[in-house]
């Protein structure tokens, strides 16, 4: 295909392998000299505030042990699983119908946008106050942030399905039903895995805001927590939790994206 | 068999701007059961806008298109259409592709395999049923685009320079192929082509069309006795085929000078 989903960013292209090793030589240096450098002139701050690799090394056991870290973590991702996949089949929806009735477009657009490009959280309290702040809250406030990027890529995928695969479905005699699953929906795949992607790194954050925000619970409640505790080196393994989740995210989606994009 | 009736076909469109580009004006031809038809023209003179509304896939501004005399409403089960570039799903194998027209057309899934298998056997691509239509090459994909037309087996096939973007071997191989089906199965055809030779080959009329609007300059028989699959070279060294060509060249020279 020609085009390109433009809503996103790209992802970059792959290196060529020849370098691999030198390249992971360098990566492991850099992460030994940040560590040792941390764990340097942390020593010399003030450990109430500033907590050292060492330390957060021995809080990630603590907090194993009790099981404190895995509880947490399977609150949040609970959450954050189900305000996704709300995310997720609303936005397609909506997307969908916007791409092919364009009345529902017109009337839908100017929200979206508006949306979309305001900061939501200006909306988390107003919105405690409707929902309160329990599991609910949660959920909904994660779907809120994640749903307006999968809804505008899905109307991106779904708007720029080349006319030439629309005559072949057409020229065969395909109906609308199968036009849609068999053309537009495959030809859309990749601007919604787009969009997907943004929705995940956008409702881990709502998450994290959710947790902060309402029932101070999950791995924001943790880091709330221990920071109000000054246990430092506590607070930032939720932190360092959070930074891997996403990362682990992303890359499911863009693999789900790669296998759903073996033809191109 | 069936019968193509085309009378008074004629196509404006109209761009964004309201700006008119008048493709094709007053385009009659009738086509009879079971004949080949193959029809030349310069470039932009409405070749494929004729093809497109007799398949059913844009609409006209005026005239009419009749199969065994009932007026066409859109595309449909008797005619298949094998499309100049771009014809082919990028995120579907060539068998699948097929697959697609063939569900599209409600052909039994146990009916399938079989009549896939035939369809990539003809345009001798059997072993790349399962490559992507990025993995082959454009005459390849080309190709396959004829086996998909055949797979749907319509009673009218219309093609639009199907053979375009091949290299001359397999051009002559295809047209070989194409004499051959069309000699055995009696279809009605409906074949573009900027090729002379080619359409003599090909036609028992070459239909020569004027610069745009499209409309038919001259319509030439071609006197060469079928069947003509299997004796390419022999009918290229015939003199009947070296009249054609003078013929046509004479026509399409004439309206480049007058152009
Ligand atoms: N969708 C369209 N919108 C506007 N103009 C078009 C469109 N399709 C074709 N044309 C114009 O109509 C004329 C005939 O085009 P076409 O039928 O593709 O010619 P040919 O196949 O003989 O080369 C050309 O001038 C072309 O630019
Ligand atoms: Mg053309």
């Amino acid at each position: 295909m020609s085009t390109q989903p433009t809503t996103s960013q790209p992802t970059l292209p792959a290196r060529p392998r020849r370098g691999l090793g030198r390249d992971s030589m360098v990566r492991i240096a850099t992460a030994v000299i940040i560590i040792g450098l941390w764990e340097f002139f942390g020593r010399q701050a003030n450990p109430l505030l500033v907590a050292v690799p060492t330390d957060v090394l021995v809080a990630t056991w603590d907090l194993a042990k009790t099981g404190e870290l895995f509880a947490a973590t399977g609150q949040s991702m609970l959450a954050f699983g189900v305000g996704f996949a709300v995310a997720a089949a609303i936005g397609m929806l909506i997307g969908v119908l916007m791409g092919v009735n364009r009345t529902v477009e017109v009337a839908l657009d100017p929200y979206i946008n508006a949306l979309y490009s305001m900061p939501l959280i200006a909306l988390v309290p107003i919105l405690m106050l409707w929902v309160g702040i329990g599991f609910t809250a949660k959920v909904i406030i994660i779907a809120l942030f994640a749903v307006f990027p999968v809804i505008i890529n899905t109307l991106a995928g779904v708007r720029n399905v080349e006319k030439n695969y629309l005559d072949i479905g057409k020229a065969f005699g395909a109906g609308a039903w199968m036009s849609f699953c068999r053309i537009v929906l495959p030809s859309a795949t990749p601007y919604i895995a787009s969009g997907m992607r943004l929705a995940v790194s956008r409702g881990i954050i709502a998450m994290i805001v959710a947790e902060f925000l309402t029932s101070i619970a999950g791995l924001g409640g943790l880091i709330i927590n221990y920071t109000n505790q000054f246990e430092t080196a506590k607070a930032f393994v939720p932190v360092f939790v959070l930074a891997i989740i996403g990362n682990v995210l992303t890359a499911i989606v863009r693999v789900v994206e790669d296998r759903l994009g073996a033809w191109r | 068999m069936k019968t193509l009736s085309i009378s008074g076909l004629s196509k404006t469109f109209v761009d964004r701007q309201g700006r008119t580009v008048e493709a094709l004006a007053g385009f009659d031809l009738d086509v009879a059961a079971g004949e080949f038809i193959t029809i030349v023209g310069p470039s932009g003179c409405g070749k494929t806008t004729m093809l497109r509304i007799v398949q059913g896939l844009e609409e006209r501004t005026a005239g009419s298109v009749k199969i065994d005399g009932r007026e066409i409403t859109g595309p449909g089960p008797e005619r298949g259409f094998v499309f100049q570039q771009y014809g082919l799903l990028p995120w579907l194998t060539a068998a699948r592709n097929i697959a697609f027209a063939l569900d599209a057309r409600r052909v039994p899934k146990a009916e399938q395999k079989e009549r896939i298998r035939t369809a990539l056997e003809t345009v001798g691509l059997a072993a790349f049923a399962d490559h992507y239509p990025r993995q082959m090459s454009g005459g390849m994909q080309q190709r396959i685009g004829i086996a998909r037309a055949l797979a749907v087996d319509p009673a009218i096939l219309l093609l639009d320079e199907p053979f375009g973007a091949l290299d001359a071997l397999t051009r002559e191989i295809l047209q070989n192929e194409m004499l051959a089906l069309s000699e055995r199965m009696a279809k009605t055809i409906m074949f573009v082509t900027h090729s002379i030779d080619e359409a003599i080959m090909l036609a028992d009329r070459v239909v020569v069309m004027s610069a745009r609007p499209g409309r038919i300059a001259t319509i030439i028989d071609i006197d060469i006795p079928r069947p003509r699959a299997g004796r390419g070279e022999e009918i290229r060294e015939s003199p009947a085929f070296a009249h054609h060509r003078r013929q046509l060249w004479e026509h399409l020279m004439a309206r480049e000078v007058a152009a």
